[in-house]
């Protein structure tokens, strides 16, 4: 046998050692505990993704009791998030607040900066659906200073901006937070860039530039479609409709409201 | 011997220069050790912000206090993309155990005439204290003018009303004057009312009498009705039998062919107990071995997306 073909064997042989030693590596090992929490919350996503926000509040519940239990800090923190945005979803807008000041008045867990980023948000966006316009715009500096550099929910936060601009009757200011949404969030997050559409759309109507609102309008039905979601789809019918009467259309006016009112949401 | 006499006086000159020299930088250095003092650069702080919707009255270095007492500074004043401004505030570590996060940012004036510092309303003792980078509510303090001004404003209607108020009194059309001739005719009129209120007494006890006799009838009528229901319900209980009977043998042959089967459910059901723990613990150990564990993607907690649309009215 040549030396080359030695050589080669040999090289041959060691490949195959890393390959296996690679394929052999097993994961980090999790507690008992910890796997239940993960799947309880891996089936509460689920549920929530088709609707069945019941069945995620209770599994969503069953992670957060287990995570207490061994003081998962990030479990924790993504529970309680988590159990907010449900009751919320299911109008519980006292047990939402619960959680989120759970998270963010503890006293003896420092949950980290992107979670309480994320918690200042949420905190806002429930105070604007109850009206409380006054405490918004603090809630969103704290999300600011939480939130640093590349903070994931940036986008929302300007979204929740224009929202708060609007409910001032500012279109101009609307539209420019909207604007910059828009930018942030392209190519990151398909729902917020959509939301900043919604907002771009509606801040045209307030400022009677109704062929700008009924061209976004468009596109941003669009967009619900092809991410299937019903709600939003419906938001988008209505906000046609609005669009189509500001224009003079009656009647296309009230197609679109026809097509909004056959739309099961739940 | 002049020379030497010479050389040391150039001596002499030499070491008051140097003297003179370092005295000068000693106080240099005092003074820089002083300012450094008053800076608070020995001090050890968290930095913590609040948001006001303009700068006006706010300063850099200007003092935080907390109950009256001077725990901070105002370290920068910066405006922010959204138009509002952030303040950075300095506090000494001393202190920040006593202010909550709930606890207000409010600029003040100590005096009617005077410098206006930034005092810190304590909040709730349960909540969590302030730390690096936390962020106050801000509220601007009322100053004497403002508070004489918010004054004439509250006071202002309310003259106006008084005024509005002892000019209605005294016009003959106005409504009191109206009211009081009202009140007059009423009290004529009611003398009247009682008068026919005690005639409809009377005719009231008439129309009583009248009533009682149709009220007789009536319930002659019910006794007939219930005389034929009287007939017919032992009908409806005969064929209400018959129907428990039929439902009654169904049920017979239901428990029978429930105990034909009794024997052979338990096992069955046991079987497919086992049957499901084994194909669990196969998949469980599947999903853990090689090259299988790569296709199961592992549970793991995720955050729920962030909604940030909040439609502008409910449809």
């Amino acid at each position: 046998m040549s030396m080359w073909w030695r050589y080669l064997l040999l090289t041959l042989q060691i490949g195959c050692v890393a390959l296996l030693t690679a394929c052999g590596q097993s994961e980090p090992m999790r507690n008992v505990r910890l796997e239940q929490a993960a799947d309880h919350s891996h089936r509460a996503q689920r549920a929530f993704e088709r609707g069945d926000y019941l069945t995620a509040m209770k599994r969503y519940e069953a992670a957060f009791e287990l995570d207490v239990a061994l003081e998962n800090e990030e479990g924790i923190a993504i529970d309680a998030l988590n159990l907010a945005r449900v009751n919320q979803m299911l109008g519980r807008t006292e047990q939402a607040h619960a959680y989120l000041d759970g998270l963010l008045q503890d006293r003896a867990i420092r949950y980290a900066d992107k979670y309480l980023a994320v918690a200042a948000l949420r905190k806002s966006l429930l105070m604007l659906e109850q009206g409380d316009t006054k405490v918004v715009a603090a809630w969103l500096d704290k999300a600011v200073v939480w939130c640093g550099k590349d903070c994931a929910v940036e986008g929302a936060i300007d979204n929740v901006r224009a929202a708060l601009a609007l409910r001032e009757g500012d279109a101009v200011r609307a539209a420019q937070w909207a604007e910059r949404a828009m930018s942030e969030t392209k190519d990151s997050s398909s729902l917020e860039y959509a939301n900043a559409l919604r907002y771009l759309a509606e801040a045209r109507l307030m400022s009677g530039e109704h062929a700008v609102a009924a061209r976004v309008a468009d596109e941003v039905l669009a967009l619900d479609k092809a991410m299937g979601a019903p709600e939003k789809i419906k938001l988008d019918l209505l906000l046609n409709a609005r669009v189509h009467a500001g224009m003079g259309d009656t009647d296309e006016a009230a197609r679109f409201n026809e097509r909004a009112s056959r739309i099961r949401t739940r | 011997m002049k020379l030497n006499l010479y050389n040391q006086r150039l001596l002499n000159i030499e070491q008051r220069t140097r003297r003179f020299m370092l005295g000068a930088l000693g106080a240099m250095l005092l003074v820089l050790l002083l300012i450094a003092v008053k800076q608070d650069y020995f001090v050890r702080s968290t930095t913590i912000y609040f948001f006001a919707p303009n700068a006006q009255g706010l300063s850099k270095g200007m003092a935080v206090k907390f109950i009256g007492f001077k725990v901070g500074s105002v370290q920068d004043v910066g405006m922010q993309p959204n138009a509002t401004v952030r303040v950075k505030v300095s506090l000494d570590d001393e202190y920040v155990h006593l202010i909550g996060l709930d606890a207000k940012a409010r600029l003040i004036k100590e005096a009617l005439v005077g410098e206006s510092v930034v005092e810190i309303i304590p909040g709730s003792q349960q909540v969590r204290q302030v730390t690096q980078n936390s962020v106050l509510e801000f509220e601007r303090g009322q100053d004497a003018s403002s508070i004489a001004e918010s004054m004439a404003a509250q006071l202002q209607p309310i003259l106006n009303d008084m005024r509005q108020i002892t000019a209605g009194i005294n016009d003959p059309k106005g409504d009191i004057q109206q009211t009081l001739k009202n009140l007059n005719q009423v009290t004529g009129e009611l003398r009247e009312t009682v008068r026919q209120f005690t005639q409809l007494g009377v005719s009231g006890n008439q129309k009583l009498e009248l009533v009682h006799g149709k009220l007789d009838k009536a319930l002659d009528s019910v006794n007939t009705n219930l005389e034929v229901m009287d007939r017919s319900i032992p009908r409806l209980v005969e064929k209400a039998d018959a129907t428990l009977d039929n439902v009654q043998s169904a049920t017979a042959d239901i428990k029978r062919m429930t105990a034909e089967s009794a024997g052979e459910l338990p096992s069955f059901i046991h079987n497919t107990n086992a049957l499901v723990q084994d194909s669990q613990e196969m998949m469980d150990g599947a999903k853990q071995s090689w090259p299988f564990n790569g296709w199961f993607s592992r549970p793991e907690a995720e955050l729920l997306p962030v909604d940030g649309y909040v439609p502008p009215v409910k449809p």
